[in-house]
């Protein structure tokens, strides 16, 4: 998507690559919208804070794992760090595709991230 | 504009409730055992507890604490971003009063809490409306406290836990409803005190997973519905309303259709009942809609509702900040319904004043 004029970088600045640790997220208005950027292990990815379930405040959940899929009685801890809890109810998202572990009909709008010189932009 | 029928004010540790004690239960509180550390609030807690913990987690506060602790982010994330006329606060942990063993302790706690509501929110703000928790296991300590604290003219509603030892039309509890009947004084019950001496929740015997028995907890509101009606509370105090709070709502029709066919069947038991249940319950039960049942079809919900008639039977609530919140923009509520539901039902329940000229309010944010 072609950033609009006057902005003459790729997107929109969020933030400097170095400001967000891994785990660690910044909340930035983009284009009057309210976007979270997420380090998940050195990777940077966007969604937009609003959730497709009710419009909740999706960006300020926690970022956890949760259990695998799993037949029997066991408790498989996987995806650590990749998911993004609802800070409303808690409906789990995958962060880097906006996926909705429990209901796959339904995903967070995400945005691809470009970062250029120590420097995060968001293609919104 | 709307009037919320479920926000939960907190406090940050049970501690900040000792000025509000007499010295007995002062020393009791400060020096007692309490089941989760100093802060913890005396009860018996349910037997499941929420993997994630069950607050919004966008309503901590930001210098940290209880969400639903701090006032000035309560009216930036609900009172003034939704236009709230009226927010009717049940406090949060003081409903589980009803599951302690010892009835003085319980009553104690609660004209605790319910002197710091009085004293630590309601003068506020004007949109802030109380109620007055009492301890169902002990309906006269119960019926003193509804006489003494419900002059006061911000407490609106009493309210109790949907947790209890026996359905709440039992004789035992008449004073409590006398009382609230006196004082002109609906009675809700909220889900909660699932735990200690409320030791049956559930028909089955408890259920395994949160969410599984979260869901099923719509349960005691039916257990609540039969009894009140089946007993004829509403016939010995025709002005009294029931308030279930947190309960569900589509359930009720089924479980009203049920009442009316046994009831045909076997009026000679109850031989003061001269109507049908769903008669009475249309007149005298209330029902908020959080957190209101979602199907994938809304015409499923809505012709549910429409048989209880919905438009005067429900209230809408959010439950701010706990987990499972609605947001009143987003709410599946009829739009024909909209006023009445949003508004108008909770206005006549709790008997609040036509609505204000425009009241100067913060700008409201969004995000
Ligand atoms: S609004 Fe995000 S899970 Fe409901």
């Amino acid at each position: 998507m072609t950033p609009p004029a006057g902005e003459h970088r790729p997107g929109f600045y969020a933030c400097r690559s170095d400001e967000i640790e891994p785990g660690g997220r910044v909340i930035r208005e983009l284009n009057g919208r309210s976007v979270g950027v997420f380090n998940v292990d050195g990777r940077f990815y966007a969604l937009r804070n609003r959730c497709p379930h009710a419009g909740g405040a999706l960006c300020l959940g926690p970022v956890t794992g949760t259990t695998l899929p799993a037949r029997d009685f066991s408790f498989v801890y996987g995806m650590q760090g990749r998911i993004l809890r609802c800070a409303w109810h808690g409906w789990e998202f995958e962060i880097a595709t906006g996926r909705c572990l429990p209901d796959p009909r339904m995903r967070a709008k995400t945005y691809p991230v470009v970062v250029e010189d120590g420097a995060v932009y968001v293609m919104i | 504009m709307i009037i919320d029928c479920d926000v939960h004010n907190s406090w940050n540790s049970s501690q900040e409730l000792l000025p509000y004690l007499p010295p007995y239960w002062r020393d009791v509180l400060a020096r007692g055992e309490l089941p989760g550390g100093r802060d913890s609030f005396p009860h018996a807690h349910r037997p499941w507890l929420h993997p994630e913990g069950f607050m919004r987690t966008d309503a901590i506060p930001p210098g940290g604490g209880t969400p639903g602790s701090d006032y000035e982010l309560m009216r930036t994330q609900l009172l003034d971003r939704y236009d709230v006329e009226y927010a009717i606060l049940g406090g949060d942990e003081g409903i589980e009063v009803s599951t302690l063993a010892n009835p003085h302790l319980a009553s104690a706690l609660a004209r605790a809490a319910n002197d710091w509501m009085v004293q630590e929110w309601l003068g506020r703000d004007p949109r802030l409306k109380g109620s007055i928790v009492v301890a169902p296991q002990d309906p006269a300590g119960a019926a003193e406290e509804i006489r003494r604290i419900g002059e006061h003219p911000d407490m609106v509603q009493v309210i109790v836990s949907s947790g209890s030892q026996r359905p709440y039309g039992d004789p035992f509890y008449w004073p409590i409803f006398q009382a609230a009947a006196e004082m002109g004084l609906p009675v809700a019950a909220h889900l909660g005190g699932q735990g200690g001496v409320n030791a049956n929740p559930t028909g089955t015997g408890p259920p395994s997973y949160f969410w599984e028995a979260h869901a099923l907890l719509c349960e005691t509101g039916m257990g609540h519905v039969a009894s009140l009606i089946a007993h004829g509370v509403f016939e010995k105090l025709p002005e009294l309303r029931f308030l279930l709070i947190e309960c569900g709502v589509a359930w009720l029709p089924a479980i009203l259709w049920r009442l009316d066919a046994d009831y045909k069947a076997l009026r000679k038991e109850t031989p003061w009942l001269d109507r049908l249940p769903s008669d009475v319950a249309r007149e005298h039960i209330r029902l908020t809609t959080q957190p209101l049942e979602q199907p994938k079809d809304v015409r499923h919900l809505w012709s549910a509702l429409e048989a209880i008639d919905g438009e005067r039977t429900l209230l809408f609530a959010t439950d701010y900040p706990h987990w499972d919140f609605d947001d009143p923009d987003r709410v599946r509520i009829p739009p024909a319904w909209r006023d009445r539901v949003l508004r108008e039902n909770a206005r006549e329940l709790y008997r609040l004043p036509p609505p204000r000229a425009a009241a100067p309010q913060t700008q409201a944010s969004t995000s």
